[in-house]
């Protein structure tokens, strides 16, 4: 697969400025609110970019993380999510995922192992966070917790792209989580594991982090081997 | 608001022969009760009536009206009419359209067409309009962060055990 038809960014490359780029996608069912979270967080503050050729959209936004300057384009799909698998040029180079699903509909959390799947196919390790959208229509949702995310060492976020709850911490999180992957640093890791000490001292259901040795921990610190 | 006061949606019906949108609505400040009915020239078989909805609310006597009724209603009593034209009975064309135009937590929407899932959006938009916090309303915080995992005390989804 080759994206070298000088219509997509090659996000291997320095830029010619010499700012990092890097590419955040989003992942998950039909009107989760993909596009609704995306125009949330950038606001008027884009430059949206159409990638004709696979009826993609990248909004492309800069941003400054301590002291450099970094470029990034946020993918959006134009609906191919309908055909449950995306082109795979959506994937190719992509340094974080956003996995979306719908708090107000259940078929959209039972189909987060599919997108998953698919994601790992083509990007094995990259950072994915997990977000729980359209917490509006109904807050008391936020008193439960969803085993989903901490069983594959995501973490995870409450929001809602109506009224805005928590949507600029989950991508300010993901550019942080991007940059950091592609500058091949393991901070990123070792902050999941931080955010998974602290569900731990909190007294939460567990489900298997309490063990070290268990299956998931392991597979959280391998990144790579999480299929 | 208009110079007449503001108005308050009471119910809103289609009358199918000819093609026409009913409601009645109070004035406010008066209590009293109005019906206004709403001839639909524009809507034939082939239609699109998303296209057919938003210039009924630019119209410029009935659309102040209109625009008070959630726009998947409208939509869906203008599908209505339009399977009337088509021949459907009433039945069959009720059972479709509340099909359509309501969301089932269990359906999978990554099956529909573009039509299909652009009328289940219009019913999303209802809350989402409704919650919504904007630039210029005076709540709008552009970075509102909350957190939820101190207090996520009544425990496991039941969406987990299943
Ligand atoms: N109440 C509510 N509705 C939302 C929220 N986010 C999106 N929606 C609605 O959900 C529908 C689908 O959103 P969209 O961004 O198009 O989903 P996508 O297909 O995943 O890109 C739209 O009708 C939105 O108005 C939210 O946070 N709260
Ligand atoms: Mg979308």
């Amino acid at each position: 697969m080759s994206m070298a038809d000088g219509k997509s960014p090659d996000y291997d490359q320095e830029s010619k400025s010499g700012d990092t780029t890097v590419k955040v996608i989003c992942l998950g069912d039909s009107a989760v609110g993909k596009s609704k979270l995306v125009e949330r967080f950038l606001m008027d503050n884009y430059q949206p970019q159409q990638l004709s050729t696979y009826a993609l959209t990248l909004f492309r936004y800069h941003t400054k993380l301590n002291e450099d300057n970094v470029c990034v384009d946020f993918w959006d799909t134009a609906g191919q999510e309908r055909f449950s698998n995306m082109h795979p040029s959506y994937y190719h180079q992509a340094h974080a995922c956003i996995l979306v699903f719908d708090v107000s509909r259940k078929v959209t959390y039972k189909n987060l192992p599919m997108w998953l799947k698919e994601l790992r196919d083509y990007r094995p390790e990259i950072p994915c966070l997990c977000a729980a959208n359209k917490i509006d229509v109904d807050y008391k949702i936020t008193q439960k917790s969803f085993n989903f995310a901490k069983k594959q060492g995501m973490p995870f976020y409450f929001v809602s792209a109506s009224d805005g709850t928590n949507v600029v911490k989950l991508f300010r999180d993901a550019i942080n989580a991007a940059v950091s992957y592609k500058n091949n640093s393991t901070d990123y890791m070792d902050e999941v594991m931080r955010e998974l000490e602290t569900f731990n001292s909190m007294g939460l259901t567990d489900s298997g982090f309490d063990t070290p040795d268990g299956a998931e921990n392991k597979s959280i610190t391998d990144g790579p081997s999480i299929s | 608001m208009d110079e007449k006061g503001d108005v308050t949606l009471q119910k809103c019906g289609v009358r199918f022969k000819p093609p026409t949108l009913v409601i009645v609505y109070a004035h406010n400040d008066t209590g009293k009760l109005r019906k206004r009915s709403m001839p639909v020239r524009l809507l034939k078989q082939e239609s699109k009536v998303s296209q057919v909805a938003e210039e009924l609310c630019q119209h410029p006597k009935h659309g102040m009206y209109l625009k008070k009724i959630p726009l998947w209603q409208l939509e869906k009593m203008l599908c209505l009419m339009q399977n009337k034209l088509k021949g459907l009975s009433l039945d069959e064309s009720l059972e479709a359209t509340t099909q359509e135009y309501s969301i089932n937590a269990n359906e999978d929407l990554n099956k529909l067409d573009d039509e299909a899932l652009e009328k289940k959006k219009t019913v999303m938009s209802e809350s989402f309009e409704k919650n919504r916090k904007k630039p210029g309303d005076l709540d709008y915080v552009y970075d509102i962060e909350v957190d939820f995992n101190s207090v996520n005390a009544s425990g496991q989804s039941e969406w987990d055990s299943d």
